[in-house]
């Protein structure tokens, strides 16, 4: 009986292989899984929510401050007895909506223990490590969904055509200038500036009878739409400062395109009066 | 007939423009076909609301019922994709975008700065308040509109990747 009961007592103080041994551990870990679903796009909400049902899947407790560029997490163990914080700065991944994804269902697969700690740790190693996808398919794409842009504010054929050519421009000017690691403020503005040059073109050659939608579509493509959705939702949410940077963040770039914008006018002359 | 055609065609640019701009934020494969189709339905909801015979909606009103109708069917179609449904939400939310009031609003604010006589200079900052604001409130309408499902339906929405 006696010898029954030390070997229990023993089974339970070893850690077991599914779960990490130390909040420290814990907290390493999913300090890093925060850091990349913010820096990939999610919201607070959804953070909050992955982490917690890991780390209550592992009986320990945590809480975590979501900062405009940190996440700061703290994890208890059940009792309380031990924690550890830790604080780590953003990954700009870039936005990615399969890393959100694969990180929210490993976060899932953790809480109904198909997948152990240290499956997960080499799951998320893996995940972070994505390529984003084909930088020639979004550029095709991304210039076919501007010209259906301009069809749907009622621009004709030739404005659609000019649209098409100056997002083609425009947006493989933003891939190179980004991947020069250039300021993404100064690349706004100069895509913004490309594309409205190229715009003009039916006021300029007299191609189009819509000449005013192929300008104004020209720059659409550079909208930071997921910054201002997810400022919202960390609004409603109760994230005031996260929904603020976010909301700020989106601002500055649309001021930056404005400015790309006006810029193009200017040059080409365009008589708007 | 001409109407119906209207209504697929404003569908049919929606899907495409909803695929491309999804294509930008790396969504996962499976995702895409349903980025086309809520784009095309949230769309071709705004459409029919301020194009009909029983009387035009006014486009902030149209654009924040077709929104809630994205924000609806992205919460329901997520856990079929398998996804978050924010994946859905902004290219089916993009073909909305009020470009054209955002764009008049920069024309107006470059003919604030270049007309200094007071008359005329008024009347570009009528045109600036006039098309900001519509812009504005057509854009709040919308993203209100489609991330308010997301939080009503919590259940569903951050079950959807299980």
């Amino acid at each position: 009986m006696t010898n029954t009961t030390m070997t229990n007592s023993k089974e339970e103080s070893r850690p077991s292989p599914d779960v990490p041994a130390t909040p420290k551990e814990a907290c390493i870990f999913l300090s890093e899984y925060a850091a990349w679903l913010l820096g990939c796009g999610a919201t607070c909400i959804r953070i909050e929510k992955n982490v917690r049902r890991m780390a209550e899947r592992w009986e320990m407790v945590s809480e975590m401050t979501i900062l405009p560029s940190h996440i700061h997490i703290t994890v208890w163990n059940h009792d309380r007895s031990h924690s550890y914080s830790n604080i780590v700065r953003l990954h700009h991944a870039g936005i990615s909506f399969d890393i959100n994804t694969r990180l929210s269902k490993l976060s899932w697969a953790v809480a109904d223990q198909k997948t152990g700690f240290a499956e997960a740790q080499e799951e998320f190693a893996a995940i972070v490590r994505t390529r984003p996808a084909n930088p020639w398919m979004v550029w095709v794409l991304a210039s076919l969904a501007n010209m259906s842009f301009c069809r749907l504010f009622g621009g004709d054929f030739a404005a659609m055509a000019i649209v098409l050519i100056g997002t083609l421009a425009g947006y493989r000017l933003k891939q190179i200038m980004l991947e020069d690691g250039m300021d993404t403020r100064f690349v706004f503005f100069c895509c913004a500036f490309f594309s409205s040059v190229i715009g003009a073109a039916g006021y300029v050659f007299h191609w189009s009878g819509t000449p005013e939608i192929a300008l104004g579509t020209s720059v659409l493509y550079l909208i930071p739409g997921i910054p201002y959705i997810n400022s919202v939702s960390d609004l409603l949410d109760g994230h005031y400062i996260s929904s603020f940077s976010r909301f700020m963040n989106a601002l500055v770039l649309t001021a930056c395109l404005s400015a790309g914008l006006c810029g193009g006018l200017l040059l080409m002359n365009i008589n708007w009066l | 007939m001409t109407y119906l055609f209207n209504i697929l065609q404003d569908a049919f640019f929606a899907a495409i423009a909803g695929v491309g701009f999804a294509s930008i934020s790396n969504p996962p494969r499976q995702a895409y076909k349903y980025c086309a189709l809520i784009a095309a339905i949230g769309h071709a909801t705004r459409y029919v609301l301020t194009h009909n015979s029983y009387g035009e909606m006014n486009l902030i009103g149209a654009s924040f019922i077709a929104s809630l109708a994205v924000g609806v069917l992205t919460v329901f179609l997520a856990p079929r994709a398998k996804c978050p449904a924010e994946t859905f939400s902004f290219p089916a939310l993009l073909p909305m975008i009020p470009g054209m009031y955002a764009y008049r609003a920069v024309e107006a604010l470059l003919g604030c700065l270049t007309h200094p006589e007071e008359a005329r200079f008024n009347h570009y900052l009528y045109l600036l308040s006039y098309n900001g604001l519509t812009c504005t409130f057509i854009i709040l309408g919308m993203v209100i509109g489609a991330t308010v499902p997301i939080f009503l339906f919590k259940n569903t929405s951050f079950k959807a990747t299980r």
